[in-house]
């Protein structure tokens, strides 16, 4: 197991410096000056722009940049910002990375918990009216567009019935000094909108996982011997049934984790959600080398990591993926 | 049980927040702004975009600013800021005797050496070319003691007044003397700055929202408005959506088709229309395509300029853009300068005599694949589209198929802002298809339309010395102003550099709580300090009070 654990370390590890390499040079060959937009926006003068060039090595060689990149990762430090100058990359991503989690996570719990229980129903209502009008309802969500969805849910929810704010994470005039319960309720109010569009748009791939493993699960003999003892239908179906199902939806997981910190573009932009996403996208038009690289590396960083836990958490739920 | 547990902490809040609502005046409140732009550097050496500039007009003061007739040329009509009152010792001195109680917000008190710092760094050519060139007229800024300024012109022309007012907004020489200007946009002080205005800063959060906070010991009055956060959202519909759901107060950029409609419908706002100094027009480029050293081979033609303009349609054009919220512009010239009136009528749609011209100057369909060609060279040139505009997005189409009627083949060549902005930078365009935010005043001119501007923001390398003698004679003459004017801008349209296609309407939505409400075009902000609430319709965030420093 230890080798095993070591050999796929190596492989994550190789992977994501692969990615990093590869993210650095590609990001360069893009046309554009990355000092452009902060001249027009910041009607700055020739020397400050010389200045900001050398501060940023934007006059070095290719491979002297990367070299200088390389050192400030080994220190931690991703240097500053372009477009936020002088701010530094790490505090932008500190800043940003708890915005998109909270979304992130919350889209993943509600179609981890709501998804599987649905999907499950499903199995077990098979070729019913219920399972056939939700696997309608979950490929029409899942058909949807998100922006599109966003925007409707926004005209009625927030403009005709004023139950929740139509954008942000919080509320701009919150005081400073308000209390975490005031907090707690406003984020909520904010976060319904923007978690339950992203999950109405991508649910149904959980639920449609979780009912084709029921189903095939349901058909193995074991199955049918947990009913013949004379076990109840819920044991049978959440003991014995279910935790077999683990397996391929522990994959799905590693599938969808690094969604946590690559944040959703269209959904932050209509929500005006500040996280990952609308930074890179900002950093996208802005050529901000050094943001882009930053949140690149996070997302990177979160595939190569989601990709090895789920390969040790299937390991753990099927020896046999390790011996073979 | 959790709702229970989360009712007593609500009801809690409401009822201090009732208390606290209480004790504060009834007409004071607080304001929710949105900004599609970020106003990242809010400092007035460091302006640019229009963004920074409404935010640091709520920071910073200038000496005068001009009142509500925007005569500009005339001082009588400018209403005293940091500058209590100014006389003239003749044509070429002006003096101002700045007001004792002006305070920087850490408490020094605003002096004559801060003005002469100031007018220093923004005329030094090597710090801001484009400022400099504005300030040219500018000999000498002294100060003969503390609270007085006397700046002495080189030449008298009717717009010195406002050159010495508008033009530099005054920074804490105290703070900011030590700071060498190559590294002043990324000083302390301008992740912090310390103003003048009757907003002080409070916090940035970048990408989401900035906060000011009102100065109670404003020298001019203490502001009612007490709290201005700055909401940020690069998307349009995100910036509706605030809107229309209450969470904002105040915004400028209500798209004009869909925006009235859909805001008629919400009584808790009025829209507020103001003539804006925004243009949008069709640059030609004089030059070859990147190579600024050869004369463009088809654009350096003024006849196929002009047959280019008669060409084009500018009624259903605007009108699909902008709805009734646009006016026709005829040279670089917006609705809201005084100019204004001057301009003379410029070419009108013709496409019969746009064809006969560019017939006379051989361009013809030889081929007959229905696009006009000369000496083998087809009349085929790439408009370039910044894709981020919604406006121009609508109207590169139009454009493209209303010359092709022409047999004039157009490339829309959409491109994002960085390469935008560089090629528009490096000559890398045929046509582009330009928005920009102009000066009050119509002598802003000069930066983009002669040939000193060329190197700056004059990318289309348009020089004519006859236009640039004829605008000065404008800027400069004392007598004769509307009939010098009326010439120079006759003599830029005989030249047509650029087809200049509309200047916009600004939809201003406001809250209707407001009192006193006016919104200047130079700067929409700059009076909320002026602004009250009614008490009678005051809403749960007017009982929020300024946030701790």
């Amino acid at each position: 197991m230890s080798r095993w654990l070591l050999r796929r370390l190596l492989q994550a590890a190789l992977t994501f410096a692969v990615a990093i390499i590869l993210l650095f040079f590609l990001m360069r060959l893009a046309p554009g000056d990355p000092l452009s937009r902060l001249a027009a926006d910041r009607a700055m003068s020739e020397r400050e722009l010389e200045f900001l060039r050398r501060r940023f090595g934007l006059n070095e060689p290719l491979g002297a940049q990367f070299r200088a990149f390389l050192g400030g990762v080994a220190q931690g430090d991703l240097g500053p910002s372009i477009e936020h100058y002088p701010e530094r990359v790490t505090s932008l991503l500190a800043s940003r990375l708890p915005a998109t989690l909270l979304l992130g996570g919350t889209v993943l719990l509600l179609n981890f918990t709501l998804g599987t229980w649905l999907g499950v129903r499903q199995a077990v209502r098979r070729g019913s009216r219920f399972d056939r009008w939700l696997t309608r309802l979950a490929l029409a969500g899942y058909a949807t567009p998100s922006f599109w969805l966003g925007l409707v849910l926004v005209a009625f929810v927030s403009h005709r019935w004023r139950l929740l704010p139509a954008a942000q994470m919080i509320d701009p005039l919150l005081p400073l000094d308000a209390g975490p319960w005031v907090r707690a309720l406003d984020l909520l109010r904010h976060l319904i909108l923007p978690a339950l569009t992203l999950s109405l748009t991508s649910i149904a791939i959980m639920m449609r996982h979780q009912r084709a493993a029921m189903l095939a699960v349901f058909r193995l003999e074991y199955v049918s011997a947990a009913r013949a003892r004379g076990l109840t239908e819920r044991r049978v179906l959440w003991r014995h049934a279910w935790r077999n199902t683990l397996a391929p939806m522990i994959t799905l997981l590693g599938l969808w984790l690094p969604i946590l910190v690559s944040g959703s573009l269209f959904v932050e932009a209509i929500f005006n959600w500040p996280g990952l996403g609308s930074l890179a996208n900002d950093a996208i038009a802005a050529r901000d080398y050094p943001v882009l690289l930053g949140t690149a590396m996070l997302v990177s960083g979160a595939v190569v990591l989601a990709a090895l836990l789920a390969d040790i958490g299937y390991t753990l739920a099927d020896p046999r993926v390790r011996q073979g | 049980m959790i709702a229970r547990r989360l009712l007593a902490p609500a009801l809690l809040l409401a009822l201090a927040s009732v208390a606290f609502a209480r004790q504060r005046p009834t007409d004071h409140g607080s304001m929710v702004i949105m900004m599609g732009g970020e106003p990242s550097t809010p400092i007035p050496t460091l302006l640019g975009m229009k963004a920074n500039n409404d935010v640091s007009d709520l920071l910073f003061l200038r000496l005068a600013r001009p009142g509500a007739g925007r005569r500009i040329a005339d001082e009588r009509g400018y209403e005293p800021q940091l500058a209590r009152t100014w006389s003239r010792r003749d044509s070429l001195t002006l003096i101002f005797e700045l007001d004792p109680r002006a305070r920087w917000h850490d408490g020094v008190p605003v002096t004559a050496k801060d003005v002469v710092w100031s007018f220093a760094r923004l005329r030094d050519s090597t710090v801001d070319p484009a400022r400099a060139l504005l300030l040219r007229h500018v000999a000498t800024v002294t100060a003969e003691n503390d609270h007085r300024v006397v700046l002495r012109f080189r030449r008298a022309y009717p717009e010195q007044f406002y050159d010495a007012t508008w033009q530099v907004q005054p920074l804490p020489a105290h703070l900011v003397d030590t700071i060498p200007p190559s590294r002043f946009a990324g000083s302390a002080f301008v992740q912090r700055p310390v103003g003048n205005g009757p907003y002080r800063w409070v916090r940035r959060e970048p990408g989401r929202q900035l906060e000011l906070a009102a100065v109670p010991s404003f020298f001019l009055g203490a502001p009612k408005i007490d709290r201005v956060v700055v909401l940020f959202a690069r998307d349009a519909d995100a910036r509706m959506n605030l809107l229309l759901d209450g969470s904002v107060d105040a915004y400028e950029g209500v798209p004009p088709v869909s925006g009235p409609p859909r805001l008629a419908r919400s009584p808790a706002y009025r829209i507020e229309t103001q003539p804006s100094f925004d243009l949008v027009y069709l640059l030609f480029n004089q030059r070859a395509y990147g190579d600024r050293t050869r004369p463009h081979p088809i654009l350096s033609d003024a006849d196929v300029r002009r047959a280019l303009a008669m060409g084009l349609d500018r009624t259903p054009l605007l009108h699909s853009t902008y709805g009734a919220y646009a006016r026709t512009a005829d040279a670089p010239v917006t609705g809201a300068h005084w100019t204004s009136p001057l301009v003379p009528r410029g070419v009108g749609y013709d496409p019969s005599g746009a064809r006969a011209l560019l017939d006379r100057r051989g361009w013809m369909d030889h081929d007959g694949d229905g696009i006009r060609d000369k000496n083998g060279v087809p009349l085929s040139l790439r408009l370039n589209l910044f894709s981020s505009s919604p406006t121009r997005t609508i109207m590169a189409p139009q454009v493209q198929e209303q010359l092709r009627h022409l047999g004039v083949q157009i490339e829309i060549v959409r491109l994002e802002g960085a390469v935008w902005s560089a090629r528009r930078a490096g000559g890398e365009f045929d046509i582009d298809f330009s928005g920009t935010s102009m000066d009050p005043s119509p002598s802003g001119i000069v930066q983009s339309w002669t040939c000193a501007g060329r190197g700056g923001s004059n990318v289309g390398q348009y020089c004519n010395p006859a236009v640039d003698s004829l605008l000065e004679r404008a800027m400069t003459s004392t007598a004769n102003t509307p009939a010098n004017w009326r010439a120079a801008y006759a003599a830029l349209q005989r030249d047509m550099p650029a087809v200049f296609l509309a200047s916009p309407v600004t939809l201003f939505a406001v809250h209707t709580r407001y009192r006193n409400v006016t919104i200047r075009p130079e700067s929409f902000y700059s009076s909320i300090w002026r602004w009250s609430v009614d008490p009678a319709r005051r809403i749960a965030r007017d009982g929020l009070g300024p946030t701790a420093r």
